[in-house]
């Protein structure tokens, strides 16, 4: 496998009020290879996709750091197709377009294809991603799909870019579980039938652990723990990812243990604790932690945390 | 047992509506003939998929939407007799807790105004004891007194939730209807809210309907849950007997859909496919056409409510399907699970 993806210390700021939104991360992907981010909201997480798919919003700005691509097999550098799903896809869609002409723009650009060409790819990616009566739906329009539909049709849309890389923003937080276990397994079988890679964002660990080879967990704007996802999962060393595995609740009659909810909240970006950005809320904090920012070591096999006092495992 | 705190009957909901200008209006039934009860101090979770009915449940039961058919007693008077003056009283008893805080809340009024304005309204003491209880409500709920005078957007969605939890109980009521009270906020803080809401009802003689799509949450704040699909119970028990053994195939279905933190559990179909379809239900069962085990019985006759093992269960099969396929996860294929229950 091949690297496809090198992010080395990404700083992402709002330069009109100084505030860093991403705080000199790194991480790499592999072709084929599933990243997993991890945090609570306002930690960064969305900030890093659109970092990666160069589609940073107005008024937020790059200002350090290197994000490239490689392209394997020829050795020759270029840009390797990005595409990108969000959260609530139904107001993602435009909804003056149906979604035939949704579609067929998109194998226009992204493949050539035109008329009836477009139009029976058009039929064969809706079908691909499971809605039936395909050929009578391009005419449909956004609202009259259901969530999960539209879900599909966005996935669909991203399929016609051929993606090197499909960024996942969130996919199923706005969905039922039952809509949920679809696209996961839709998502699932994509992968393994294209092989692109997979970046995708949640703040639902069943997700992460469900679809991710690797996990990065991200606070105030800094990765503080990554390593493959079963590790994680069952010996986290930062105590933030500890405490956010801790709180997600259980479906297992034998473990009638409520959720361990974490102490505080996420501080505000323009008034960030000194040092370790997370000892306000951490039960292991010490002097050191309120005093410098703990580099990033490695506790394990491909296993590395930001932390003083890391988890026993 | 004590006389129920709530008690519904035959409750019915229909909303009327016209696919096109000439169309025909067409009924459809948000909820279909709902039988309940609720004894005081007691926990009942509502779940199903967007769409199931459970936020009109919430609403009838409240009276802010009136039935179509059916009756609901609260305190053992029928909503029905209430007059205006009854009503006044019957809100002074219940509240409601929405999704959404910061629609809730009124952005012109500080926090303190708007818990304090349930006391002042129905006149239950004077402003300064109202501000007075309002503060010590704030802290209650784990929020510094000195939020009192903040607006709702200088603060976190987390903390929005809190000061529309205080306001809920201002009053001290006995029923409050959390309808995805916790849905909107990050795990992190959902696990606050959560412990919060256990250590409420411990202290308090309040008994909740919690309305949720979460199945992972509701476990833990509930002694009692009823599954709701396309306007009707499917499944309705004790929370540990459920989640132990659901008896219903849209039950198990949706115990199943959620994500497991075991990251070995992987590539697994999806437990039903397909979506609800109101449309095509006329008789029978409205869950057979996303059903694995759908028989032919299930077409015509509708399953009503009947007890087996220790819930009450609306299918025709619920006694002969097999315990085994109902842990999450499990990748034994519904029909030959069957199939080997059947050879056995």
């Amino acid at each position: 496998m091949s690297t496809l993806l090198t992010v080395r210390d990404l700083v992402v700021e709002v330069p009109a009020r100084n505030i860093k939104i991403i705080d000199g991360i790194n991480f790499s992907l592999d072709s084929g290879q599933t990243l997993g981010l991890v945090g609570e909201s306002g930690c960064g997480k969305s900030m890093t996709c659109y970092a990666v798919a160069d589609m940073l919003p107005r008024g937020i700005a790059r200002i350090g750091g290197s994000v490239t691509f490689e392209q394997d097999a020829g050795g020759g550098r270029a840009t390797p197709k990005i595409a990108m799903i969000f959260q609530d896809p139904t107001s993602s869609l435009n909804p003056v377009h149906t979604i035939g002409y949704y579609l067929e723009t998109a194998l226009y650009r992204h493949q050539g294809l035109k008329g009836m060409d477009a139009r029976m790819e058009a039929v064969r990616l809706l079908e691909r991603v499971g809605i039936d009566r395909a050929a009578s739906r391009l005419r449909a329009y956004p609202h009259q799909f259901s969530g999960g539909m539209n879900q599909r049709v966005m996935i669909a849309h991203a399929l016609a870019a051929k993606p090197q890389l499909l960024i996942a923003d969130e996919p199923t937080t706005a969905l039922d579980v039952t809509m949920q276990a679809q696209i996961l397994h839709l998502l699932e079988e994509l992968k393994a039938e294209t092989g692109m890679a997979l970046m995708i964002v949640s703040h639902d660990l069943g997700v992460i652990a469900r679809l991710a080879d690797r996990a990065a967990v991200m606070y105030c704007g800094k990765i503080v723990e990554t390593a493959p996802v079963a590790e994680l999962l069952q010996r986290p060393a930062h105590p933030y990812a500890r405490a956010l595995i801790d709180c997600m609740p259980s479906i297992d009659p034998q473990d009638l243990d409520p959720p361990v909810p974490i102490p505080g909240s996420v501080p505000l970006l323009d008034s960030l604790p000194e040092g370790c950005h997370f000892h306000p809320r951490c039960l292991r904090a010490s002097v050191e932690c309120s005093a410098h920012f703990p580099a990033s070591a490695a506790v394990g096999l491909a296993h590395e945390a930001s932390c003083y006092h890391p988890v026993a495992a | 047992m004590s006389a129920p705190l709530l008690k519904v009957s035959g409750l019915t909901k229909a909303f009327r509506h016209k696919t096109g200008f000439f169309a025909r209006p067409t009924s459809q039934l948000a909820v279909n003939s709902i039988d309940l009860e609720l004894a005081p101090h007691e926990r009942i979770g509502v779940v199903g998929e967007s769409g199931s009915g459970k936020s009109t449940l919430g609403r009838l039961l409240l009276g802010l939407t009136e039935p179509t058919e059916g009756d609901v007693w609260f305190e053992g008077v029928n909503h029905k007799e209430r007059r205006e003056r009854d009503w006044k009283a019957f809100r002074m008893r219940t509240a409601l807790v929405q999704q959404n805080p910061l629609s809730a809340l009124n952005p012109q009024m500080t926090v303190g105004q708007q818990i304090a304005e349930g006391l002042l309204v129905h006149h239950v003491c004077n402003r300064n004891f109202a501000y007075e209880r309002a503060a010590a409500m704030l802290e209650r709920v784990g929020l510094p007194g000195a939020m009192m005078n903040r607006y709702p957007h200088q603060m976190s969605g987390g903390q929005r939730q809190r000061v529309v939890i205080a306001r809920a109980l201002i009053l001290d009521p006995r029923l409050v209807v959390f309808d995805e009270a916790v849905s909107a906020l990050d795990v992190s803080v959902q696990a606050q809210v959560v412990a919060l809401l256990r250590s409420l009802w411990q202290e308090l003689d309040l008994a909740y309907v919690f309305i949720t799509h979460d199945l992972r949450i509701v476990r833990h704040l509930v002694d009692r849950i009823a599954v709701m699909y396309l306007g009707r119970v499917v499944e309705m028990g004790d929370i540990r007997s459920v989640y132990a053994w659901p008896r219903h195939p849209y039950t198990r279905a949706l115990l199943a859909s959620v994500p497991s933190l075991d990251p070995a559990i992987r590539n697994i179909e999806p437990p039903i496919k397909g979506e609800r379809d109101a449309s095509k239900v006329s008789t029978g069962c409205a869950f057979r056409s996303r059903c694995p085990f759908a028989i032919d019985r299930c077409a015509i006759e509708t399953p009503e409510l009947r007890h087996v093992g220790g819930q009450q269960v609306a299918c025709h099969l619920a006694d002969e399907l097999p315990k085994s396929i109902a842990s999450p996860g499990g990748t034994l294929s519904p029909r030959t699970a069957v199939a080997q229950e059947m050879a056995l």
